[in-house]
């Protein structure tokens, strides 16, 4: 009953105020400029907090100007300051139209045309923290209004976690007329929690039977607090309630880390699995110990690169070893069109990397299938040329790769973030590995390439071209790894030397997962992934987790150190 | 007749070069540079050269230090800690120079302070670090952590934050720093519960490690940032991040796929400048927070007259190896900058390029208006100057939103800050 009272007591008080914001007869502008030419900060702080409440749309871009510094005192030539707002492009001065905050009005100059200003030569109306705090207060209700959904929600989140009294009616207005459900459950939540904070003993215990149900994870800071007042107050119905919220948070938040963790093991497992993919070709399957694999990815990163600068604004690149600089024109374009650039540089990063590795199985590899030493100097030579080759013709900075919208936003399901880049590279993962099991069981090359990796002289003896085969399957294993830096290039570093920090974890998981099997990588990949993420969450220690992810290895492979899955293989005998 | 010509010719030539040689001996003074020109660290460390040089040019321009033209001594530390004390020892023992400006990892100025401490020599030390040191041997124009990461506390307690989510590179720098934010922000009255990344205690219950620390290259920060989302979900949340170099990258590219913003949970950077932002996904970063005692963006004309200086001397210089496009000024450059010319008047005061001459003019408060205000120098050997907060804009600039005025460098701040 106290409560309501006191409810009633706040509308009546909120009115007034109202009332004597409207007695003044001053519409938003004007308020605004009166606060502009406002001396002191609290009566500046004053003057705003009168439009509490008030949904005039003049006031959020004003107040926003005001905070960006864009908000002006203007002296006008008969001595009075005048608040201004400088809009629209600037000419050749740097002049802008002004505004009068007043009306609203293009400001004229005396000889009638509109004024211009130049930002530089004014002095910005001043702003402190507590004043832009109290401008965030007049935004806050006002965003309770806005049509946006999802800057609804979280102005009523910021209200509610401020657990502020007199902000109740308000929510509770807009609770009457919310139609969106996630709207109406940010309100609920933030009506509950701002009654937390209620004296009177049933509407707390309601509110937090409420929270109860809600267990969002917002509420558990306030339920902590809310739980140690009651406790030091000695009030045993509301600490049990306090604690049984408490207890339904906290379980939700281990559904959610459970859910969570799976989810980004999933993730973590199918990076690593895109970038080994392609190892577990060459190395696996052909047994080369190819250690400028790494480069290979950084060929698709660069490939994605130079893609997405073609679509936007061109680019400049060094010619190696001459002092040649080309520029490539860019097509401008913009918008989606601009967007679908990852789209082209998907398959384009797969054509490069299979050109750089067939070249280099050309060049250096055909000569030393039969001395696995050799191979892994000579491939650690080469990924040392690439790396200096990038850092010649790309510069040695790392490069922007920036994230297409429809790669960098996320989908969240009862609090579990589903990022789309993450969702991407599984369904990516899962794409190219049916992609290789089927040209390896269902095409003719698959065919020979399983001939010619299971005993390369009989294939040869069959007739089959194996020389033409290695070289197909060293670009195929390539390939894979430009496609893993295309990927890469949406999460990380894109730079001379990105291939260093991906080259161990690639040769771990294939090592893991059985030499010379496709489906062993997978797991093996997966495995590590979700061991590492687990470990994460329980240690709460990134570095610690891969220590011990690196330690397991080490002891599962003393006790099978063929891997997950022991291939028998001629060619690796 | 000819060969007297030749002769007095011969005698002139002669008489030319010596008087030449020995007006050169007199007339320059030999300062080291060593910095970092090869390896991981050259990235930032070559614009320090760079800005050196540029600043000895300047200086010679104007007639030089006590009358004597700048003599640079570079020399390059390959990244390699025990190298840099090895450089450090020829500058001192074998070139003898006057002074030396260096290092960049405090790593690298803890593995060359014996060798100045033996030698007495002097090194200016431009970049951001973690304190609990003071050398007489070395002038510290570098931030102290209360001149970077406790203004950028203050500031977000006025903006009204009450979570801090501290996060790091795994080294001695994020790891002390930290440790003092944890003392500072309990004696601003923040409880530990609201402070995240996790404590770890030794057998005593004493806190040893405050905050998440991740190792050098780290590209996995799905968990970390999943932590920060749950941590800031009742809001008024903020992360205070010490991550160093391109680890930035894959964390904000997490954090940004995650729906943080700048809006629902700012962070704090104190590694990334304008020079480190070039490597940088410009969009994911717009909003977020740096904190130095220098920003390009500074719009005083003294700021201008040294950015559009640098500019013009990298156009017209012939040192080879200098990067001339799409240069940007920094702090730690401008710190550099700052070095030099405090040097400079130090000299003068003392009248004499000796150490310990030099070293009691420089304590003795000196005052140099430089780029981003004045500097003055400290008993401490450390310097006093302005501190500023900028937001990051999608140009690689920083818009500045606050400033503190003469900020004192206090490099000793564990156990300082006491809680209420």
């Amino acid at each position: 009953m106290n409560f309501f009272y006191s409810a009633l007591r706040l509308l009546a008080f909120t009115a007034l105020a109202l009332g004597s914001a409207l007695a003044a007869a001053d519409t938003a502008r004007q308020t605004i400029a009166r606060a502009a030419l406002a001396e002191a900060p609290a009566q500046r702080i004053e003057i705003i907090t009168l439009l509490i409440g008030s949904g005039d749309e003049s006031i959020a871009p004003l107040l926003n100007a005001w905070k960006e510094d864009a908000l002006f005192l203007y002296s006008a030539p008969a001595g009075s300051k005048i608040p201004v707002q400088l809009s629209g492009d600037k000419d050749e001065q740097g002049a802008q139209a002004a505004t009068s905050v007043d009306t609203g009005q293009p400001i004229l100059a005396p000889t009638g045309r509109p004024l211009r200003l130049i930002a530089a030569d004014l002095t910005a109306v001043e702003h402190n923290g507590a004043l832009r705090r109290a401008m965030k207060a007049v935004l806050d209700l006002l965003d309770l209004s806005t049509a946006n959904v999802e800057k609804r929600v979280r102005a009523i989140q910021t209200i509610g976690s401020s657990q502020n009294v007199e902000k109740l009616p308000a929510l509770q207005a807009r609770a009457k007329i919310e139609t969106a459900p996630a709207a109406q459950l940010a309100l609920r939540e933030a009506i509950a929690l701002i009654q937390l904070k209620s004296p009177d003993t049933p509407t707390k215990l309601a509110a937090l039977k409420e929270l109860e149900t809600l267990h969002t994870i917002a509420s558990a800071d306030p339920l902590k607090a809310a739980l140690k007042e009651a406790e030091t107050a000695n009030h045993p119905s509301v600490a049990n309630a306090a604690r049984a919220a408490l207890n339904a948070v906290d379980s939700h938040l281990m559904t959610v880390n459970f859910f969570g963790t799976l989810f980004r093991g999933l993730s973590l497992g199918s990076v690593l699995l895109v970038v080994a993919l392609g190892l577990a070709i060459t190395f696996g399957l052909m047994g080369v110990i190819n250690m400028a694999h790494g480069e290979m990815i950084a060929v698709g990163a660069y490939t994605t690169y130079v893609v997405q600068n073609l679509f936007g604004e061109g680019m400049d690149l060094m010619i190696p070893f001459t002092r040649i600089g080309v520029h490539l024109p860019g097509a401008h374009l913009t918008g989606w069109v601009y967007q679908t650039y990852f789209i082209v540089a998907i398959p384009l990063s797969f054509l490069a990397a299979a050109v750089v590795g067939i070249g280099l199985e050309r060049s250096v590899i055909r000569f030393l299938y039969r001395r696995p030493l050799e191979s892994l100097l000579a491939t650690w030579g080469v990924s040392l040329v690439l790396q200096q080759l990038f850092k010649l013709t790309f510069g040695s900075n790392n490069v922007q790769v920036s994230s297409p919208s429809y790669l960098s936003g996320n989908w969240t399901y009862q609090d579990i973030i589903f990022g789309w880049n993450r969702v991407f590279v599984i369904g990516f993962a899962a794409f190219i590995v049916v992609g290789v099991w089927l040209v390896l069981t269902k095409t003719p090359l698959g065919l020979l390439i399983r001939a010619v990796m299971q005993n390369r002289s009989m294939a040869s003896c069959m007739g089959i071209r194996t020389e033409r085969v290695n070289m197909l399957t060293f670009g195929l294993g390539s390939g894979l790894a430009g496609l893993a830096g295309a990927f890469l290039s949406q999460i990380g570093n894109v730079g001379p030397s990105m291939g260093q920090n991906y080259i161990v974890d690639c040769f771990m998981t294939v090592v893991v997962g059985g030499v010379g099997n496709i489906a062993g990588t997978v797991i093996s990949a997966l495995g590590i992934g979700l061991a590492d993420q687990s470990l994460q969450q329980i240690l709460l220690n990134p570095v610690l987790g891969k220590i011990l992810v690196l330690v397991s290895i080490i002891l599962f492979l003393q006790w099978r150190p063929a891997g997950i899955f022991v291939t028998r293989s001629r060619s690796l005998d | 007749m000819i060969t007297k010509i030749t002769k007095l010719l011969g005698v002139g030539a002669l008489a030319l070069g010596a008087s030449f040689g020995t007006a050169r001996a007199a007339d320059t003074v030999k300062v080291g540079v060593l910095h970092s020109l090869s390896g991981t660290m050259a990235i930032s460390e070559t614009s320090l050269r760079d800005v050196l040089l540029f600043t000895f040019d300047e200086i010679n321009a104007k007639g030089g230090v006590l009358g004597k033209k700048i003599e640079p001594v570079v020399v390059d530390g390959a990244s390699n800690w025990p190298l840099f004390a090895e450089k450090a020892k020829q500058l001192l023992e074998q070139d003898k120079v006057a002074v030396t400006f260096g290092c960049w990892t405090s790593v690298s100025r803890k593995s060359v302070l014996p060798v100045y401490e033996k030698n007495n020599g002097l090194l200016f030390y431009p970049v951001q670090y973690e304190g609990e040191e003071e050398s007489k041997n070395v002038a510290y124009t570098a931030e102290a952590v209360n001149q970077q990461a406790t203004p950028a506390v203050d500031y977000y307690l006025a903006e009204g934050k009450k979570k801090f989510y501290l996060l790091g590179s795994d080294y001695v720098y994020p790891q002390t720093t930290n440790l003092v934010l944890l003392e500072y922000l309990l004696s601003k009255g923040v409880p530990l519960a609201n402070i995240g990344g996790g404590f770890k205690k030794d057998e005593s219950g004493k806190i040893i490690s405050a905050g998440k620390y991740t190792p050098f290259g780290h590209t996995d920060y799905q968990q970390i940032v999943a932590e920060i989302k749950q941590f800031a979900a009742s809001g008024d949340a903020c992360v205070i991040s010490t991550l160093n170099g391109d680890t930035n990258v894959p964390f904000f590219k997490e954090y940004a796929a995650a729906g943080l913003s700048a809006e629902t949970c700012p962070v704090v950077s104190f590694s990334i400048s304008e020079d480190e932002f070039r490597g940088l996904p410009a969009k994911q970063l717009v909003g977020q927070l740096g904190c130095w005692t220098y920003f390009q963006s500074i719009n005083t004309p003294a700021n201008k007259k040294f950015v559009a200086d640098f500019q013009a001397w990298l156009k017209t210089t012939k040192t080879p190896g200098i990067v001339k496009e799409g240069r940007v000024t920094c702090s730690p450059m401008v710190l550099s900058y700052v070095g030099v010319y405090l040097w400079k008047a130090a000299v003068e005061k003392a009248g004499s390029f000796d150490v310990d001459k030099v070293r009691a003019a420089y304590q003795s408060g000196l005052s140099f208006d430089g780029p981003g205000g004045k500097v003055t120098t400290q008993k401490n050997m450390h310097v006093t100057k302005n501190v500023f907060i900028g937001e990051t804009k999608a140009d690689g600039q920083f818009k500045i939103v606050k400033s503190f005025d003469n900020v004192y460098g206090e490099p000793w701040l564990k156990g300082k800050f006491k809680a209420k």
